[in-house]
C-alpha cells in the first residue's frame, strides 16, 4: 500500500471536511433545541406527568357503622376475616414454586392439585396481581401460615373486613346486606347520592343497610403510594424514598346504630316459627317501637358480605318460600279474620250496633241472588259483637257491613288504624297495602261497588289487604285506644366513640280516640278468643297476662264448592290456607302487640297464635319480672284472678263458664266463605 | 512527520516504545472513550438499579470493557496497513457470521441476533459496519474517478452494502441496517456523486418508499411510523415508549431529578432503560445541564475522529476514520433523536452508554484502529 501521492489525494479531500463539521453542528444543535424544548420549555408539565406515573392514589376503606339492639347486643359487626393470597411472579422468581405449593396444601388441607387450578385460572391476569387461593383462613391457619411466610415468598396472609351477621339468619331482613355497586346502579347514583361512588364499592342494598346508607358509610380516607410501571406498590425499602411530601387521610367509620328491637325476642320468635314460612311482627303499643321483627324464611348476610356465591343466590332466588322478601314489609295478604275487628270498631263508632245488638246466624246469608257463608256450616245461632268476635261469627260482620253506610265507614276507620298506606319505617321496599274505597275503585277498575264487596270486606276478604307490619300497628293502636304511632326501628344514632348524634322518639300519626265503650267491647271480644273454650285460640292462652287477639284464615285460592270444607292439612302446601294473629298483652296497660303471619300454616289459631304467644310470652317475663315473672303469677293464681275477664267481676257471657265445648273445635277455626271475589295474596 | 515506504512495509510488531514516542501518543480518543464509558458505566448503575431484567447488569460491562481493552492493545501492535490487507477478508468472514445467525443464531423477542460459541454470544451485525467500512475503504482506496461517481462506479459498492444489509434486515435488526445503509451514503457523498446519479438516485428512493412501506416493512414497524406521524394513534402501545421517554427527559428539567433517583426509569416506567432508552435514564437524572455536558463530550470525541480522518496520510486510513466516525455519528444522532421523539422508534444503541457487549466491542474497536491511524508514524 502507500503508493506516493497519497498524502496529495488526502488533501484533496480535505476541504471536504468542512461540510461534515457544519454537518455536526447542525444535527447537534438539533439535538440540542429538543433538548432545551423537552427539559426547559415542557420541563414543568412533563416533570408533572412523570408525578402522576407513579405516585398513585389508594382508597382506605372505612369501617361501616356498626348496629346493636335495644339492649346494646351487637347484631351486625365488622370482624376481620384472613385470606390466602398468591402473587405468582414473586412465587416463580422464588423458584420454589413445588414446595410452597406443598405447604399451602398441607395447612390449608387443600389438595395441590386444586390450589395449581386456582393458580391456572387466572393465568391470562398480570402476574403481579396477586390470586386468592382460599378465604376466611382459621385463626390456626393464619398462625401456621405466618410462621412459614418468610420460606414462602410471594404467599401472604391479607385481612379483609367481613360483615357479620353475629346471630345468623336472624333478623337478616331488618339488617339487610351490602353488595357491590354495579354498573346499572351507578348512574342513578351519580345523581342522586350524596356520596361518591365508584364500581365495585360497598352499599347497602337492602334492609337497614340500604337505608341507613349514608349514616352507616363512613367517609373513606386515602393514601399516597409509589407505584412502577406495572401498578405494583413499592416495597417497604424503597418507599420514602421518592415519597415524605404526601400526607394521606384517615378513614373516618361510620355511625353506630342502637335498634328498637330486642335480640331475645328476635329469638324466641324465630325459635316458635321453626320450619314455618311468614313473618312476624311485634310492636310497643305506647311508642311504635318495633320490638320484632322476623321474616322466615331467612338467609345469613355474611355469606354476601364479600360477594354472593353464585350457586347460593340461585338458590334462595329459586326458593318457592322466597328467602329473599322481607315477608314483614315487602308482601302483602288478606287479613281474613283479623280484620273483623275493624269491622266491629266502625259498627260501633258509627252506632250502627251497640253492645245490645244481636243477629242470627244460621250459616249462611242471603243477598241478592248469591248466599254468604259462616265459616261454620250449621252456624253461631244468636250472636252479640262481643261473642261475634270470639268466634269470629261472618254472618254477624255482613250484618253489620249492611248497616253501614257504605265500605267507606269501614275504610275509614281502617285508616285512622293505620292501614291501606305506608308506615313509613325505617326501611326499604315497604308495601303499602290496600283498603278498598268506592272512590277507589271508581279510579281504579272503573265499576261502582257492589254491596257485597261490602261484605266481603267486612272479613277482610275481597280487595283488602294488609302486611304483617301493619297488622301489628292496627292491634299496637287498638290495644292503646285508638292512637296511632309511626313504628320505628332505629332508637338512636352514635359515633364509634358513643357519643349521641341523633335520637328517635315516638312519633304519633293519628290520635282519633276509640269511645270508652267501644274500647271496652272489643276488649272483651279479643279477650274471649284467646282466654274463653269459645274462643278460636283458647289453646294458646297465657294465664296472668291477659293475652288477647284475633286470629285469622285465609283461602290462599278460590275452592270449588264442594272443597271449601275439605281439611286443609290434605291440599298441597302452597294451597293450604295461611294462618293469621294479630293481638296484644296485658289487656290493660298494654305492653306489646304482635302481628303473625303464618303462610300456609292451614290455622290462623294453630299456625300463628303460638308464635305470638312465644314473644309476648318472653317479652312480659324478660321486662315486667316482677308482675309476670314466673313467682308473680303463681302468686296471682292463688288470688283466683286468672281466666276471668278483668275489667268485670261478674260473668255472664255463656262463652267465658269453662269446659262446655270440646277442645276439637279449636281445629275448626274460621272459615272464610265460599268462593266470593278475593284478591289472591299477591306476589309481586 | 517524514517516513520512507520501507519502514511501513515492516510489520513485525516492536515490542515496547520509546519514552519519546510515548509523550507524542495521540491519547485523545482513548481519554474520551474512558470518560464515556466511565459515564455510561456510572449511569448503567443506576439504571440497573430497577428492579427487573437489568439488575445488576453494570458488571457485565465492566468485564466486556475489559476484553473491549485488551482487543485495543492488540489493534495497537499492527500497523493499520494490515487491516488494508485484510479488508475484504474481515467483511466476508463477517458476511459468513451474519449467514450463521440466520441459520443457527439464538432469538430473543422474536429477532435472531445472536450467535453462540460457548457461553460467549457476539451479534455479528455491530462488528459488520466496521467490516463494512475497511470493505468500502479498501474498495475506493485506489480508485481516482474524477468529478464524482456515476450509476455503473456504484453497481459493486452498492452490492457489497446490500448483502449485508440483506442478512441483517432478515435478522431483522432495522436500527443497524440503517446505520449502515447512512455510513454507506455518507461515505459515498464524502467522496463524491455525480449530482445527475443523486438526483436519479433520490427520485427512486421517493417512489420506492411507498413499496418499501407496503411489503418491506413488518407490522410493528409499519406501527411504529404510523404512531410517530400521528402520536394520539396509539397511546398505550408504540407511542407508550416514545411518551414515556420524553417524560423522563423533561422531567429532568434543567438540573436533572439526582443521581439514582429518576423515577421514569427506577420504577420501570421507561422501557429499555438499560439499552437504547439510556440516554433518557442520564437525562432524566443529569437535566439539560448534564445533557449539554454529554452532548459536548460527543461533540469533541467525533471531531478529534474527524481530525485523525483529516490529518491521515494515505486515503484508506483517510476512508477507514471517516468511515468510523460516521458510524459513531449516526449512532449517537438517531439513538438521542429517536430517544427525544424527533424519529420513530428504532433499536440503535447510544455508543459507551448502552448496555451491550458487541456494541461496546465495536466502539471501542473503532476508537482503537482511529488510535492506530492517529499513531501511525510515532509507533512505526
Amino acid at each position: 500500500m502507500a503508493f506516493l501521492g497519497q498524502e496529495q489525494q488526502v488533501r484533496e479531500y480535505q476541504d471536504r471536511f468542512k461540510y461534515l463539521n457544519a454537518g455536526l453542528a447542525i444535527a447537534f444543535s438539533i439535538l440540542l433545541l429538543q433538548l432545551l424544548n423537552l427539559q426547559i420549555l415542557q420541563g414543568d408539565s412533563l416533570k408533572v406527568a412523570s408525578e402522576e406515573n407513579r405516585i398513585k392514589r389508594v382508597k382506605i376503606a372505612a369501617p361501616r357503622g356498626m348496629i346493636f339492639d335495644r339492649t346494646g347486643k351487637l347484631l351486625l359487626d365488622n370482624r376481620p376475616a384472613f385470606d390466602l393470597e398468591v402473587i405468582p411472579q414473586y412465587l416463580k422468581e422464588s423458584k420454589r414454586i413445588e414446595e410452597t405449593i406443598a405447604i399451602v396444601s398441607r395447612i390449608t388441607k387443600t389438595p395441590p392439585a386444586e390450589i395449581r387450578k386456582i393458580l391456572l385460572r387466572a393465568k391470562h391476569q398480570p402476574a403481579y396481581l396477586p390470586i386468592k387461593i382460599k378465604t376466611d383462613l382459621s385463626r390456626d391457619e393464619v398462625a401456621e401460615l405466618k410462621s412459614w411466610q418468610i420460606a414462602m415468598p410471594g404467599v401472604s396472609v391479607e385481612m379483609e373486613i367481613k360483615r357479620t351477621n353475629v346471630y345468623g339468619d336472624l333478623a337478616s331482613h331488618m339488617l339487610g346486606y351490602i353488595g357491590e355497586v354495579n354498573a346499572t346502579e351507578l348512574p342513578i347514583l351519580q345523581k342522586t347520592a350524596t356520596r361518591r361512588y365508584k364500581l365495585g364499592d360497598s352499599i347497602g342494598k337492602f334492609g337497614l343497610e340500604q337505608k341507613m346508607e349514608d349514616t352507616l358509610r363512613g367517609e373513606d380516607g386515602e393514601e399516597w403510594v409509589e407505584v412502577d410501571a406495572l401498578g405494583r406498590r413499592k416495597l417497604e425499602k424503597y418507599r420514602g424514598r421518592f415519597l415524605a411530601e404526601n400526607q394521606g387521610k384517615s378513614a373516618i367509620p361510620g355511625r353506630n346504630l342502637t335498634l328498637t328491637v330486642d335480640q331475645d325476642l328476635q329469638a324466641a320468635a324465630a325459635k316458635a316459627f321453626g320450619e314455618k314460612v311468614g313473618s312476624v311482627v311485634a310492636i310497643d303499643p305506647n311508642t311504635g317501637e318495633i320490638l320484632a321483627m322476623l321474616s322466615r324464611p331467612s338467609f345469613d348476610p355474611t355469606e354476601f358480605s364479600r360477594g354472593i356465591p353464585a350457586e347460593l343466590w340461585k338458590r334462595l332466588l329459586e326458593n318457592e318460600n322466597k328467602p329473599l322478601r322481607d315477608k314483614t314489609i315487602m308482601d302483602h295478604y288478606s287479613p281474613g279474620s283479623v280484620f273483623k275487628t275493624i269491622t266491629a270498631i266502625a259498627g260501633l263508632q258509627e252506632k250502627v250496633i251497640d253492645e245490645h245488638t244481636k243477629f242470627h246466624c244460621s250459616g249462611s246469608l242471603r243477598l241478592g241472588n248469591r248466599v254468604y257463608h259462616c265459616w261454620k256450616k250449621e252456624g253461631h245461632g244468636e250472636v252479640d259483637v262481643v261473642n261475634a268476635i270470639t268466634k269470629s261469627c261472618d254472618v254477624f260482620f255482613y250484618r253489620v257491613a249492611q248497616k253501614l253506610k257504605s265500605v267507606d265507614d269501614i275504610a275509614s276507620w281502617a285508616f285512622h288504624l293505620g292501614l291501606g298506606k305506608k308506615t313509613d319505617i325505617n326501611l326499604p321496599r315497604e308495601t303499602s297495602g290496600l283498603i278498598p274505597t268506592e272512590a277507589w275503585k271508581m279510579k281504579r277498575i272503573g265499576q261502582e261497588w257492589t254491596a257485597g264487596e261490602t261484605l266481603s270486606v267486612a272479613i277482610g276478604q275481597s280487595y283488602v289487604l294488609t302486611t304483617a307490619l301493619q297488622l301489628a300497628n292496627t292491634y299496637a293502636s287498638i290495644a292503646n285506644g285508638g292512637t296511632f304511632f309511626r313504628p320505628f326501628l332505629i332508637k338512636k344514632i352514635t359515633t364509634v366513640d358513643g357519643e349521641l348524634v341523633k335520637d328517635f322518639s315516638p312519633e304519633v300519626l293519628d290520635q282519633t280516640r276509640l269511645d270508652p265503650k267501644t274500647y271496652e267491647l272489643i276488649q272483651k271480644g279479643l279477650w274471649g278468643v284467646v282466654n274463653t273454650p269459645n274462643g278460636t285460640a283458647f289453646a294458646q292462652r297465657l294465664p296472668g297476662m291477659d293475652f288477647v287477639g284475633k286470629t285469622g284464615t285465609v283461602q290462599v285460592m278460590s275452592l270449588a264448592a264442594n272443597k271449601i270444607y275439605q281439611k286443609c292439612e290434605n291440599m298441597k302446601f302452597r294451597q293450604r290456607h295461611h294462618g293469621m294473629f294479630a293481638g296484644f298483652a296485658p289487656m290493660h296497660d298494654p305492653k306489646i302487640a304482635v302481628a303473625v303471619i303464618a303462610e300456609h300454616a292451614c290455622h290462623g289459631s294453630s299456625g300463628a297464635a303460638p308464635i305470638a304467644r312465644a314473644v309476648i310470652k318472653t317479652y312480659l317475663e324478660k321486662y315486667f319480672p316482677e308482675r309476670y315473672g314466673e313467682k308473680a303469677l303463681e302468686v296471682q293464681g292463688k288470688a283466683g284472678t286468672i281466666g276471668v275477664f278483668p275489667i268485670r267481676a261478674d260473668v255472664e257471657d255463656e262463652d267465658v263458664v269453662p269446659g262446655i265445648q270440646n277442645s276439637s273445635m279449636h281445629d275448626d277455626d274460621d272459615e272464610p266463605v265460599a268462593p266470593q271475589p278475593q284478591i289472591k295474596r299477591t306476589e309481586d | 512527520m517524514q517516513y520512507t515506504s520501507m519502514e511501513m512495509e515492516d510489520f513485525r510488531p516492536r515490542v515496547g516504545m520509546a519514552e519519546e514516542d510515548l509523550r507524542k501518543f495521540n491519547w485523545n480518543l482513548l481519554i474520551l472513550q474512558t470518560i464515556l464509558f466511565g459515564i455510561g458505566i456510572w449511569n448503567l448503575i443506576s439504571a440497573s438499579g430497577a428492579q427487573d431484567k437489568s439488575f445488576g447488569l453494570y458488571k457485565t460491562q465492566l468485564i466486556w470493557f475489559a476484553i473491549g481493552l485488551c482487543m485495543t492493545a492488540v489493534v495497537l501492535l499492527f500497523h493499520y496497513s494490515l487491516l488494508s490487507r485484510l479488508a475484504y477478508i474481515i467483511y466476508f468472514a463477517n458476511i459468513i457470521l451474519l449467514v450463521l445467525v440466520l441459520v443457527a443464531g439464538k432469538s430473543t423477542l422474536g429477532a435472531k441476533r445472536w450467535v453462540g460459541f460457548g457461553s460467549l454470544r457476539i451479534q455479528p451485525s455491530e462488528f459488520m459496519k466496521i467490516s463494512m467500512v475497511l470493505c468500502m475503504a479498501k474498495y475506493f482506496e485506489s480508485d481516482r474517478t474524477v468529478g464524482g461517481y456515476g450509476f455503473r462506479d456504484l453497481i459493486l459498492p452498492g452490492l457489497l452494502l446490500a448483502v449485508p444489509v440483506g442478512l441483517i434486515i432478515l435478522q431483522p435488526d432495522l436500527g443497524t441496517a440503517l446505520i449502515l445503509i447512512f455510513t454507506f451514503c455518507s461515505m459515498l457523498l464524502f467522496l463524491g456523486v455525480r449530482t445527475r446519479t443523486l438526483a436519479i438516485i433520490g427520485i427512486c428512493g421517493a417512489l420506492a418508499a411507498p413499496m418499501v412501506y407496503q411489503f418491506g416493512l413488518k407490522d410493528y414497524q409499519r406501527q411504529r411510523l404510523i404512531s410517530f406521524v400521528d402520536p394520539s394513534s396509539d397511546m398505550r402501545g408504540s407511542n407508550y415508549n416514545r411518551r414515556q421517554s420524553q417524560v423522563a427527559i423533561g422531567s429532568g428539567q434543567l438540573l436533572g431529578k439526582g443521581y439514582k433517583k429518576g423515577t421514569q426509569s427506577q420504577l420501570n416506567f421507561l422501557p429499555e432503560h438499560h439499552t437504547d432508552f439510556i440516554f433518557a435514564v442520564f437525562s432524566e437524572e443529569h437535566g439539560f445541564m448534564g445533557c449539554t455536558i454529554l452532548l459536548v463530550i460527543y461533540l469533541v470525541f467525533l471531531t478529534q475522529g474527524l481530525s485523525v480522518a483529516y490529518t491521515s496520510n494515505d486515503k484508506f486510513a483517510m476512508l477507514v476514520s471517516l468511515g468510523i466516525c460516521m458510524i459513531y455519528f449516526w449512532h449517537t444522532f438517531v439513538n438521542m433523536a429517536m430517544v427525544m421523539g424527533l424519529l420513530p422508534v428504532v433499536g440503535v444503541p447510544l455508543p459507551f452508554l448502552s448496555y451491550g457487549g458487541s456494541a461496546l466491542i465495536t466502539s471501542m474497536l473503532g476508537v482503537a484502529i482511529l488510535t492506530n491511524i492517529a499513531n501511525k508514524k510515532l509507533m512505526f
